[in-house]
């Protein structure tokens, strides 16, 4: 034993400067899995902050009835069951709202919402003119308003407006506030009052439409979905909805859902890539010690005691890099918020600092990868025998039953090291296989590739001959490179395609000129008016249009596959067509409407026509070429189906219809026209926009989704910043790691140089050499890495983000030419020290 | 081209679909479950080769007949009930069981309000049309729209049908009390006060017995299941009735 260990000092103190180089490669893959994790698990405590803002709580218990006794005691009994610290009631109704002052005839529908002292669990109610909201602003009838109803009514702050039969005093103006129901529009501003001075108003009673909602905070996050789902048993035939603040029932809730898987995988990538980087560097670290371990055994060592010398090596390594690497992702993250320089106001929540359980992980990981890959090389030590220091021969691979279990009992464990990052056996699998694949693609390219460039072996060029003998001759290094950098590129690459991919589907939500106002219901006589009200240049809103939209049902199909008589046949057969359906007409496409089959008509006829979306074609069996019918109000319409429309129904900003009509035989039909364009920007302007076209028109509604969409805006854009900041640190992370990858391979190339240094060759004859071998390897590993990633965008992109899959042409570019090039630069850095030098100081030191 | 997110199309489909207030999706869902077991007279009559726009009878028996026109809102069409357990089905069946010789038209549309259903009424009159009801107002009720705005619309309505020799039957509507006392009185006012000046046949309430009670609601709250649908039929078979066996009469004697 203590010979071991005399033995490993001694070796660490005899190749210290080889063994830096291995320490600092573990360093910084164990630092970019830490920093990585500590950053994504930061990230996600904010989106989870924010995600509980947009309810107001960790889960809320809505009814639009009123709670029955029962119903009050069962949620009594869950929530105390849970462990629930803190819940406030709140209740909402559209409610009329007037000035006190009598003599002024104006009134305007506003959401109401009545809050306990508790309200908000999450997030903060913004007011105007930095005044802070707290529940005493609201006690004894006091109001807090949006900013439209002052308009819209001409009242201001300190007024009295009347609520039912209630007077209350303005005593603020909401500029924000949390629990905004996401995916729920209204008719009106809100107004804030206290829960207890509800009932005062007389509001409600029998027949009143209400929403009457528990929110709950939890101390332990853990518990939420549990509850939910007890909950969600408990009142399955009731009218009670419960969900927590992860439901993904709506657009951000499936944003923060993919951001965070998302995440995850480059968490899970990013464990990878630091696993590979450490391997690669064991592997050739292990291989250096070939001739000494002949040695050691011509004077006797037995292959136990070399293999426990250079495990503890590697160990002991391992740790001291892993908690260097520790320390580095420290600095790292703490660097983070002066990066980011003056938008981390976006970001301030962010706690930054390093966490425990990512430190563990990446201690964990840098010290089980660099023993998992040092096991299997030093078991082939059993095998060197002293002949070999004589004889230079090669050693030859050789599997015998202890090694083939060593290897299935480290490919176990890596799979159990990627389910547990993955948090899933299924994703571990997932990913590992894909892992496994891409390793076999590069094991066969690198065959390939060697065979490939056998004839140019013959070339006259000294520099190209030997580097195209240098990928074939044994000891080449071609698959080890090919495999660290094809994978590296592979993931880096589709990492930030990924993100590409995420961020573009963002931004459509996130896009400011959007329409954010719609108007309901303009009469047809109405139309020119509206149009000419819009349209006047004072509005300051964006593009619009006047949609004409009609309702109707498809009462019969008669076609080539599908027939179907009646509606009520329809709706037994006609798979997802027995709906009502919104109809409009119109002679053109949209432009995220494509014909793929029929043509689309031009101009009007008197002879129906309709083209269908693809979707509910499909599904419903309907060919262009057949007839439909359908019960327009009564009067049936039977058009020929003449084209069949793709319609991109996440860009389709007027709406998007399954049935369009050719214009000429609904025009006389009764209808009405709708309107989505973007409002004014400023809230007053806004307002003032409601309140003129409302005493215009009186029967159209507005409804305005920009307050809304401002949340949404606001959400999104602290993941999108989250989310490039963690792609850039994939980036910066991977090249570091793929740089220490192939520089580690420098030390099988340093005697060769010299080799050919002392036979003649110049410097920059061996540099070429090496850039023409670095360059070959890189473009090829690049190559096949970004073709990789092609794969594992449209892979993830479908099937976990669930997003459409989108190629970046110049981030694939972009991935092969900079990784060819940093290969070749690297190569030739990495060996500058000997190409600098008389070479036989190199060949000595060998 | 400016990008429309999908969350704002939701939002607009939403709204276009259902302006009645909360629940079109799930009212739809249950629409399409339900839909399995459809069965009753709503079989739409084969359409005349020679007009591309033919009546779309709800009666199992061909041939032309004299008609009811309903002109209403969601409730009218049904929303989240099959066809064959909306109140007009039901009331066809009444009318075919008592041998009167009538043709229920569907008027109905979602979401549609008073200023709507007036746009629509040249169209809905179509055809041999000699009963009217109007069951308008829920809708101006839940957006809380000016209540003389209703009365105005339902006003012309009434007058033009009159004055096509068309026999009116108004269905009353109330506006739900969390709008406050004055909104839902004035409300109230505004069908008497039509009947008063119109002399026609009224339904105080289309939702009497049915409103305000869960059981007979959807989860929504606001549409009718198709035991609700019942109770509503009853309440306008009520009035319905007598005239139309008045009219019979008539039809009988004319000719």
């Amino acid at each position: 034993m203590m010979f071991v260990l005399r033995m490993a000092a001694r070796e660490t103190r005899s190749s210290w400067r080889r063994l830096l180089f291995f320490f600092i490669c573990i360093a910084v893959g164990v630092a970019a899995i830490v920093t990585l994790r500590s950053v994504i698990q930061s990230v996600r405590q904010v989106f989870g902050t924010e995600a509980k803002a947009l309810i107001a709580g960790d889960l809320l218990i809505a009814t639009n009835r009123e709670w029955t006794p029962e119903a009050r005691q069962t949620i009594d009994r869950r929530l105390a069951d849970a462990g629930v610290t803190d819940r406030t009631e709140t209740m909402e109704t559209p409610t009329m709202v007037r000035p006190a002052d009598r003599t002024r005839q104006v009134a305007k529908m506003a959401e109401l919402r009545a809050v306990q002292r508790g309200f908000p669990l999450y997030g903060a109610v913004e007011l105007q003119g930095g005044q802070t909201y707290s529940h005493a602003l609201l006690e004894g009838h006091g109001a807090l308003v949006r900013p439209e109803l002052l308009t819209s009514i001409g009242v201001a702050v300190g007024d009295q407006i009347i609520i039912g039969q209630t007077a209350f005093t303005i005593r603020g103006v909401i500029a924000r506030e949390p629990g905004r129901g996401m995916g729920e529009f209204s008719l009106g501003p809100r107004v804030i009052i206290d829960f207890d001075d509800l009932p005062s108003t007389g509001l409600l009673s029998f027949g009143s439409r209400a929403r009457r909602v528990v929110l709950v905070k939890l101390p332990d996050e853990s518990r939420i979905e549990a509850l939910v789902t007890t909950l969600r048993d408990d009142f399955r035939d009731d009218f009670i909805n419960t969900r927590s603040f992860r439901s993904t029932e709506d657009q951000v809730g499936r944003d923060f859902d993919r951001a965070e898987n998302y995440l995850s995988l480059v968490g899970l990538i990013i464990v990878i890539l630091g696993g590979i980087a450490v391997s690669s560097v064991t592997r050739v670290f292990i291989l250096q010690k070939i001739r000494s371990i002949a040695v050691l055994k011509c004077v006797g060592a037995r292959s136990t005691q070399i293999v426990a010398v250079y495990l503890l090596q590697v160990v002991t390594l391992g740790l001291a890099g892993s908690l260097l690497g520790v320390a580095l992702a420290r600095g790292v993250v703490a660097a983070i918020p002066m990066a980011l320089g003056g938008s981390t106001s976006l970001l301030a929540t962010v706690h930054y600092g390093v966490t425990w359980s990512a430190a563990t992980q990446g201690v964990g990981i840098g010290v089980l990868v660099s023993l998992l890959f040092s096991v299997v090389p030093l078991l082939h030590v059993r095998f060197i025998k002293p002949s070999l220091l004589l004889r230079d021969e090669t050693v030859r691979r050789r599997m015998d039953w202890l090694g083939l279990g060593v290897l299935v009992a480290v490919s176990a464990a890596l799979v159990a090291l990627t389910a547990w990052q993955a948090a899933s056996l299924k994703a571990g699998l997932v990913v590992c296989a894909g892992f496994a694949g891409l390793a076999f693609v590069l094991q066969l390219a690198g065959q390939g590739l060697i065979t490939l460039v056998k004839p140019l072996a013959m070339s006259k060029s000294f520099p190209l001959r030997h580097a195209v003998l240098h990928l074939s001759r044994p000891g080449n290094q071609t698959r080890v490179i090919l495999l660290a950098v094809g994978l590296g590129a592979f993931f880096i690459v589709g990492v930030r395609s990924l993100q590409g991919s995420l961020l573009s589907e963002f931004s459509v939500q996130v896009a400011a000129d959007g329409p954010d106002m719609f108007l309901l219901d303009v009469q047809r006589a109405q139309a020119d008016g509206v149009r000419a009200f819009l349209a006047d240049p004072a509005r300051d809103i964006g593009d619009f249009q006047l949609i004409p939209v009609l309702r109707g049902r498809v009462v019969g199909v008669s076609g080539r596959e599908t027939n179907l008589e009646g509606a009520d046949e329809v709706r037994q057969r006609g798979n997802s067509i027995g709906r009502e359906f919104t109809l409009t007409y119109r002679d053109r496409l949209e432009s995220n409407e494509r014909v793929v089959d029929g043509a689309f008509w031009n101009g009007p006829s008197t002879e129906p026509e309709v083209s269908i979306e693809k979707q509910i074609a499909e599904r419903a069996k309907i060919h262009v070429g057949d007839t439909m019918r359908f019960d327009i109000l009564g009067q049936t319409v039977s058009p020929k189906v003449t084209s069949i429309r793709d319609v991109e129904w996440r860009e389709s900003r007027n709406g998007g219809f399954v049935f369009v009509f050719r214009p000429g035989v609904l025009d006389k039909a009764p209808q009405t026209f709708v309107a989505p364009f973007r409002g004014p920007h400023d809230v007053t302007a806004r307002a003032r926009f409601q309140h003129d076209l409302v005493e215009r028109f009186p029967n159209v509604s507005v409804i305005d989704f920009h307050e809304v969409l401002e949340t949404i805006r606001d959400v999104m854009s602290k993941v999108t910043l989250a989310i490039t900041v963690v792609g850039g640190l994939v980036l910066l992370s991977g090249v570091l790691i793929l740089i220490g990858a192939v520089a580690m391979t420098k030390f099988q190339r340093v005697y060769e140089a010299a080799v050919f240094k002392t036979l003649g060759a110049n410097t920059r004859t061996i540099a070429k050499m090496l850039l023409i071998e670095y360059g070959v390897l890189g473009s090829l590993a690049g190559l096949i890495g970004s073709l990789g990633a092609v794969a594992l965008t449209w892979g993830v992109s479908k099937y976990a983000l669930e997003i459409p899959w989108r190629i970046f042409p110049s981030e694939h570019t972009a991935g092969v030419l900079l990784t060819a090039l940093l290969v070749a630069v690297i190569g030739v850095l990495s060996s500058l020290e000997v190409l600098r030098n008389k070479p036989l100081a190199t060949l000595r030191a060998e | 081209m400016k990008r429309f997110g999908r969350e704002h199309v939701a939002l607009l489909a939403l709204a276009v679909v259902l302006m009645t207030g909360a629940c079109g999706s799930r009212a739809a869902r249950e629409d399409e479950r339900d839909g399995a077991g459809a069965r009753g007279p709503a079989a739409a009559s084969t359409p005349p080769k020679s007009s591309s726009i033919a009546p779309a009878t709800m009666g199992a028996k061909a041939g032309p007949r004299p008609r009811i026109a309903i002109l209403g809102d969601s409730l009218t069409a049904g929303l989240g009930l099959r066809q064959s357990q909306a109140y007009p089905t039901l009331l066809q069946q009444r009318l075919d069981d008592e041998g009167l010789n009538y043709e229920v038209v569907n008027a109905g549309v979602s979401g549609d309000t008073s200023a709507g259903g007036l746009a629509r009424l040249d169209w809905a009159l179509q055809g041999d049309v000699r009963i009217l009801i109007v069951a308008l107002g829920g809708n101006d009720a839940l957006r809380a729209l000016p209540t003389d705005q209703l009365r105005d619309n339902l006003a012309t309505v009434i007058e033009r049908a009159q004055a096509r020799g068309v026999t009116v039957v108004l269905a009353g509507m109330e506006a739900p009390p969390n709008f406050g006392r004055d909104y839902i009185v004035a409300f109230h006012q505004v069908y008497p006060a039509l009947v008063a000046k119109y002399h026609v046949a009224f339904v105080p309430f289309l939702l009497a017995g049915v409103a305000g009670i869960d059981s007979l609601n959807q989860p929504d709250g606001m549409h009718p299941t198709a035991t609700g649908a019942r109770i509503v039929a009853d309440n306008v078979w009520k009035v319905l009735e007598p005239i139309a066996k008045e009219k019979r009469v008539e039809t009988r004697s004319g000719t």
